[in-house]
């Protein structure tokens, strides 16, 4: 398993976890980040949000918060 | 709400579903904008009209979910449960309908009638997506529809579906859901549990959900409802559940991608950035570009601005002339001075900022409504979270150093309404258009060369005044959980639906036109009681009674009473500083409203000056003109914009101090040089 800022660019990942406070774990479900979802990494850069793709849906999320998604099986 | 036959109409969606959209293109201008009830959260709400029945919606804050973690989702959720509502419209966004159809899971279980609006078909269609609503409404027992909101022909069925709602009142089936969530250990033990009628409107399985949830409103509300034996074992039960968020929203995705599975269709295409995107994202032309796409947005904003201030400028043109007018037919003087030069220079310097009050609005809602104001948020998260905000802030500050207002009527995309009055509060700071005309000016008559030095230490000072603005409105007006890191989506850019954005926007410049108007007149009033004399005499007036009794105190802050005259009328307008320092000096007339929102200079006013003013009180009043209060006009918008008379006072009376504050430093240091 590796956290989800782990990724590189073009990397794709099935989620395994998500882990943090209530609110953060409410907020990142909401947004459709859940365990067995499949994400692709747009973009991973030093010091800027991370861009991924799940869901129809292109993802802004912050590095710190990226640390608390675990995900499985990226390529790196 | 007068009308007992009003039907009331919820709208729910996540944001960037469109709501706002539809939302404005169903009431246009019957718009009311206020905060929900000791909350510091917007409220709108509007009315229309359709085949003779009169409706009120209600745009409910975007939240992404039904949870407990943030006043937008509490208001949304009580008021569901209030019963006010008839019907609720949820929305969904087409292109991204397994992710935005969260909102519906999370929806059931709640038995208030609503139907489902499939919003921008549009661009799910240009992506290849198709989506069978028919099919889909058996399977909800919702009504659904399809629903693109540049498409006129998408209201036609918007309303069809709306009447059938009201009609019919279809509660969304829920069974198939349910079925999943029982498969986790402490759902139905919790649901047993629960009494009849915990929270009107909702079911025992949506308040087990919640509890599964850990939902603490929800929870205490059972808890509360459970007689004193069954309170220790709904507790454990409760308890048991890790991490029930997470089981609850595999179970909801479980269930939409079940729904989606043979009612939407889509072609596989790999994902990419647009150009556009890539260029906006990249790590060194991100911030350039969107500065640039700022400006450039901001000079657009002057294009629908110019005609109007030509008309501000015309009726400036008109109190001299009537004045005299009416003093000729032996009009009272007094009467004529209310009518001239508080009624009509009021209004001329509202309209010639309402231009660009209403060209903001259009740009920057535009650029809303497109979705790369989304993109400009994303691009600068990182530097406005350090002030607590969030990155679209940053486009009000640089709309400000053209004019207060027009920031303070940019921040409408704001959809925090604490950030909202904490980005107002720190674009105050941003010396505007005026205070750039007239302070170069001042410096120069005073300081020649150095000109670029005092101007780097305003850009300097600005920049601290702006961290600590942060620093002291910051605890009150943003809460810790909502300066937590950025999780947002950047929507897919879509067409604008131009007659609701028009609407909007000329129902909104309307609203600060009256509002403003209001605010202007009676402070222009306030002025000018202040500094009529009978005599004509400027001494005999109560300001300049008033400004040589306080004196000794303006003196610590380095300014005479003349001085401080002119700092006053600064925070009516930066330009009328300049005249009411003219009129002192020269000794001819009185200090008027007119030469108070840019009347006329006398023409040797630079020796006037110099010969009047030592270079440490120029250097304060400079400072405390910059760091003022911005104008009236300003002063109004932000009125407008957060609906707190107690904000906007406390706002402006702390720049009042701290430009006071400012210029005393300035002039101490001053003291040390000169």
């Amino acid at each position: 398993m590796k956290k989800l800022s782990e990724l590189e660019k073009d990397a794709e990942g099935v989620i395994a976890a998500v882990n943090g406070d209530p609110r953060f774990v409410s907020r990142i479900t909401s947004i459709g980040l859940t365990p067995g979802c499949r994400v692709t990494v747009i973009k991973n850069e030093k010091n800027r949000p991370l861009l991924v793709y799940s869901r129809d849906t292109m993802i802004a999320l912050n590095r710190q918060e990226c640390d608390l998604v675990e995900v499985e099986g990226g390529k790196a | 709400m007068t009308d007992q036959n009003e039907k009331v109409v919820a709208l729910l969606g996540q944001p960037n579903s469109g709501k706002s959209t539809l939302f404005n293109a169903l009431t246009g201008m019957r718009q009311h904008v206020g905060n929900w009830p000791g909350k510091t959260v917007e409220k709108k709400e509007g009315h229309f009209s359709h085949n003779g029945t009169e409706y009120l919606a209600v745009d409910l804050p975007g939240t992404y979910s039904l949870s407990a973690n943030s006043d937008e989702e509490m208001i949304t959720r009580d008021y569901i449960a209030s019963g006010k509502a008839d019907v609720v419209c949820i929305l969904a966004d087409s292109s991204q309908l397994e992710r935005s159809l969260y909102m519906l899971a999370d929806y059931a279980g709640i038995t208030v009638p609503c139907f489902l609006v499939l919003n921008m078909s549009d661009v799910a269609a240009a992506q290849g997506k198709t989506v069978n609503a028919k099919k889909l409404e058996k399977k909800l027992g919702i009504p659904v529809i399809s629903f693109s909101a540049p498409d006129t022909k998408s209201y036609d069925s918007f309303y069809t579906v709306l009447e059938r709602t009201v009609r019919e009142k279809p509660v969304l089936g829920a069974d198939e859901l349910e079925s999943r969530y029982e498969e986790l250990e402490t759902y139905g033990r919790i649901k047993e549990m629960i009494p009849d009628g915990v929270i009107p409107g909702y079911s025992k399985m949506w308040l087990a959900t919640k509890a599964v949830e850990k939902d603490v409103p929800v929870t205490a509300k059972i808890r509360a409802a459970l007689p004193e034996a069954d309170k220790m074992a709904f507790d454990a039960a409760v308890s048991r559940t890790d991490k029930g968020v997470v089981l609850t929203g595999e179970r909801k995705f479980a269930w939409i991608d079940g729904l989606l599975s043979d009612t939407a269709a889509s072609k596989k295409t790999k994902v990419a950035l647009g150009r556009f995107d890539r260029l906006i994202t990249h790590r060194f032309w991100g911030k350039p570009v969107v500065i640039l796409i700022i400006l450039l947005g901001l000079i657009a904003s002057f294009i629908p601005a110019l005609p109007l201030m030509g008309v501000g400028q015309l009726i400036a043109k008109i109190p001299d002339p009537l004045n005299e007018a009416m003093l000729n037919i032996g009009c009272p003087a007094f009467l004529a001075a209310i009518v001239c030069d508080v009624l009509l220079r009021s209004l001329s310097f509202i309209v010639q900022m309402l231009g660009f009050v209403f060209g903001v609005t259009l740009v920057f809602g535009l650029l809303e409504e497109i979705g790369v104001m989304a993109r400009i948020s994303y691009v600068f998260d990182n530097t406005m979270a350090k002030l607590g905000l969030q990155g679209k802030s940053v486009m009000p500050f640089l709309i400000s150093f053209g004019c207060t207002m027009g920031g303070a009527a940019g921040t409408r995309v704001i959809d925090n309404w604490g950030q909202k009055v904490l980005t107002i509060a720190l674009a105050w700071a941003v010396p505007c258009g005026a205070a750039w005309a007239v302070i170069p000016m001042l410096s120069t008559v005073f300081f020649g060369a150095w000109v670029p030095v005092i101007i780097a230490v305003i850009l300097l000072v600005m920049l601290l005044h702006m961290w600590l603005t942060a620093k002291v409105f910051g605890r009150s007006l943003v809460k810790r959980e909502d300066q937590c890191g950025m999780i947002m989506e950047l929507p897919p850019y879509h067409k604008p639906k131009w007659g609701a954005l028009f609407r909007y926007v000329f129902g909104r410049t309307k609203d600060t036109f009256v509002r403003a108007l209001k605010v202007v007149v009676i402070v222009a009033f306030a002025f000018w009681l202040l500094s009529y004399t009978s005599s004509g005499d400027i001494t005999d007036s109560i300001l300049y009674k008033a400004g040589h009794a306080v004196e000794p105190f303006t003196r610590i802050f380095g300014m005479g009473w003349q001085t401080f005259m002119a700092f006053i009328a600064s925070s009516l307008g930066k330009e009328g500083a300049l005249g009411v320092l003219s009129t002192i000096y020269t000794g001819t007339g009185t200090i008027s409203v007119g030469s108070m929102v840019g009347g006329a200079v006398a023409e040797n006013i630079n020796e006037l000056l110099t010969a009047n003013v030592s270079k440490p009180e120029a250097l304060a009043l400079i400072f405390a003109m910059t760091f003022n209060m911005p104008c009236i006009v300003a002063l109004a918008a932000t009125y407008q914009e957060t609906h707190s008379a107690k904000w906007t006072a406390r706002i402006a009376l702390y720049y009042t101090g701290i430009a006071l504050v400012l210029a005393g430093i300035a002039y101490h240091v001053g003291m040390l040089i000169w």
